[in-house]
């Protein structure tokens, strides 16, 4: 039955150490008291203690006076410092007497289970209801506001190490991150969290493209949270992963708490094909500068392929508009990128020619040798000349 | 001049630098006149970027920063910016810091090779503190994440103009007086004891903000009564970057480690939160003096 020794000349102090140790859920643990340092060494004779939180300021014999002594006497139990003090000489002196750990009063309930937790170890047996409800023991960031309540993270790893992530998942349940790992296609990089203080630690030294964050994970205030990652992350789209509801306006609600966007559980295919179309296809599957139009790789998955396609031809033609606004005579196509389907590549290509025959400007096409080989097969694109490079189609006459 | 002993010209060299802040003889770096205006700007009520954007026309190389980093992946740069929606997208705090962070490294440039490795480890560790201290700063909730980053890269910005002025009292003592010159370790000793009045110094020439001022002061001992606060965290910083490799001349490994300790509680972060935003820290600083 492992016991505490509480070494403080408050006994306000004592009380509250009693007081949250009993609530903390460990079954069988025994607060002693000793209300000064000479004391202190008068308990530890009667009885077995397994930690002492032992003040630094106290009448007769101080907390390192204590420490010494009780070293002196070959006690190796572990002793934390629990005090208002923090000069670091006494700190540090403490430290080659052999502190294992220090808390700053004030202090809250979940940095005292915490380090009790770390200093007894396997010695603490836990009980059932009041663990359930007690915050993480491993938890960094003790501020309330923050601390999710969830039980010990079990890692959630997808890819960690990697420098730029696509997607960074944050959310307490395995299931949803499995869900979107299956739907997200393998080309792109996701990195998942099961709390939220994992995750922000994690934001460092990287770049992320989007954040989802569960807008319930336990114990997180929200708007703390978005303004956490948007200041380690400030080029990442936040979205909130919500439950649709009836009583709720989610998107008021989400924007209040600072996200961009939500994206609804539980997500089918068509809505991850649909965000992956909004935060990673839109800007890519047609670059233009000035007159070389160039086509981004699709990403998605198979079924998705017609989006691309007329997504693909939404952006010909509006950049078509602008190309003739700007009074060039020609355009550049380059489709080395594209994916090479016949049922849909030579058709799409004959309605590009017809615009751009239309508004009197000649489309020059780059592509590479399995582009020339699908468009031969079709007698239709068979004379439409495929330069192998842009350069190549810049000095060739139109 | 009572020359002979270390002790006694680590004293003298104290004694005179203090007095020649006192008499504002002491040459300190200049802010730029460009950056001062453009930090004049954005510290008033009714700032523009446009302003700030007109005040930076003649500082091409400033300019050209500016761009960079808003075009960079950080600040999800996928279209190419102008000047003017570069700084919009940077943003107030942002924009401050990049502008003093350019300003701040010239202090730590030096064509002296014994003050020129000096400077550079310097401005290593500033960067090491400062990248922590935004970070830590973010972690626990603080939402001037910025005014971290610049607490930590000026904290130590006395200590290359103090090293400075070591340079010029040894030529005179050694070359012109022909009198034995203090050992490194001496010299560290010099250069520590004053370096923060210098810093506050140029903090106060700068018109820095006073928690700038504080991080330069007070960065070496918390303070309980502000549990969250800049200084704090910058403090916790400096003691992590020294721990980790990130640290100019020898260190005091227990009263770092004692720093870390009463850090972790005073600003509720784990040990294990730490380890993880400190990871490969010196790879991550090293090189980007260039």
């Amino acid at each position: 039955m492992p016991r505490i020794l509480t070494v403080d000349d408050s006994r306000a102090v004592r009380s509250i150490v009693r007081k949250q140790v009993s609530e903390m859920g460990f079954l069988g643990v025994e607060v002693a008291e000793a209300e000064d340092g000479q004391q202190g060494l008068v308990r530890l004779g009667e009885m077995s203690v397994d930690l002492v939180l032992l003040d630094v300021t106290m009448p007769v014999l101080d907390g390192p006076g204590m420490l010494a002594k009780l070293r002196e006497s070959g006690y190796k139990m572990p002793v934390i410092m629990l005090t208002s003090e923090s000069k670091t000489s006494i700190i540090s002196n403490a430290m080659k007497l052999g502190i294992s750990d220090y808390i700053l009063k004030p202090f809250k309930a979940e940095e005292l289970r915490a380090k009790i937790v770390a200093a007894l170890g396997a010695k603490l047996q836990m009980g059932a209801a009041p663990v359930a409800a007690a915050p993480d023991p491993t938890a960094g960031i003790v501020a309330p506001s923050v601390l999710p309540t969830a039980p010990v993270a079990i890692p959630v790893s997808h890819a960690p190490t990697s420098l730029n992530v696509d997607v960074m998942l944050i959310d307490d349940l395995e299931n949803v991150h499995r869900k979107l790992r299956e739907r997200l296609p393998a080309t792109l990089v996701m990195e998942g969290h099961l709390d939220a203080q994992a995750a922000t630690a994690a934001c460092r030294g990287k770049t992320i493209k989007v954040i989802l964050i569960d807008n319930e994970l336990p114990g997180v205030e929200m708007k703390v949270l978005t303004r956490q990652l948007r200041l380690l992350q400030p080029g990442a789209k936040l979205l909130a992963l919500a439950l649709p509801s009836t009583t709720t306006d989610l998107a008021k609600t989400s924007k209040d708490q600072g996200f961009d966007d939500i994206l609804f559980k539980p997500f089918g295919q068509d809505a991850v094909d649909d965000f992956l179309i909004k935060f990673f296809d839109s800007q890519e599957i047609l670059a233009c500068t000035e007159n070389l139009f160039t086509v981004g790789p699709f990403r998605g998955k198979e079924d998705r392929l017609p989006t691309y396609f007329e997504r693909l031809t939404t952006g010909f033609k509006d950049s078509l508009k602008k190309a003739v606004a700007a009074c060039y005579d020609d355009i550049i196509l380059d489709m080395t990128n594209i994916p090479m389907r016949q049922e849909r590549l030579p058709r799409m290509l004959l309605e590009f020619t017809a615009s751009t025959k239309e508004q009197g400007i000649v489309m020059k096409l780059v592509g590479n040798a399995d582009l020339k080989k699908l468009l031969s097969a079709f007698s239709e694109t068979r004379t439409l000349l495929i330069h192998g490079t842009v350069q190549d189609a810049r000095v060739a006459r139109g | 001049m009572a020359a002979g002993s270390s002790a006694a010209i680590v004293n003298w060299i104290e004694q005179s630098i203090l007095k020649r802040i006192e008499d504002d003889t002491l040459t300190l770096p200049a802010l730029p006149s460009v950056t001062l205006r453009c930090v004049e700007i954005l510290r008033s009520d009714d700032f523009s970027y446009k302003t700030v954007a007109a005040a930076l026309e003649r500082e091409p190389a400033m300019i050209a920063r500016v761009l960079r980093v808003a075009n960079s992946a950080a600040f999800a740069g996928t279209s190419k910016l102008n000047l003017q929606e570069a700084l919009t997208r940077l943003g107030q705090q942002n924009l401050r810091s990049i502008l003093l962070e350019a300003a701040a490294k010239q202090a730590f440039i030096s064509k002296d090779p014994k003050i020129a490795a000096l400077a550079r480890t310097t401005w290593e560790h500033s960067l090491a503190v400062a990248t922590l201290a935004r970070d830590l700063a973010a972690l626990t909730g603080n939402d001037n994440a910025e005014a971290a980053y610049l607490g930590g890269l000026l904290h130590d910005i006395g200590k290359p103009v103090v090293a400075m002025t070591l340079l010029e009292a040894e030529r005179q003592i050694v070359e012109i007086r022909n009198q034995k010159w203090i050992d490194s370790n001496a010299w560290g000793e010099a250069v520590n004891s004053v370096h923060r009045k210098v810093g506050l110094a140029i903090a106060e020439k700068w018109k820095l903000p006073a928690e700038i001022c504080r991080c330069i002061r007070d960065c070496s001992e918390y303070d309980n009564a502000d549990r969250g606060s800049i200084v704090n965290t910058v403090c916790l910083a400096n003691a992590v970057a020294k721990i980790n490799g990130c640290a100019v001349g020898p260190v005091d490994v227990d009263d770092q480690n004692a720093l870390i300790m009463i850090g972790r509680s005073l600003l509720g972060i784990s040990d294990d939160v730490l380890k993880k935003i400190a990871a490969q820290l010196p790879e991550r600083v090293a090189g980007l003096f260039e």
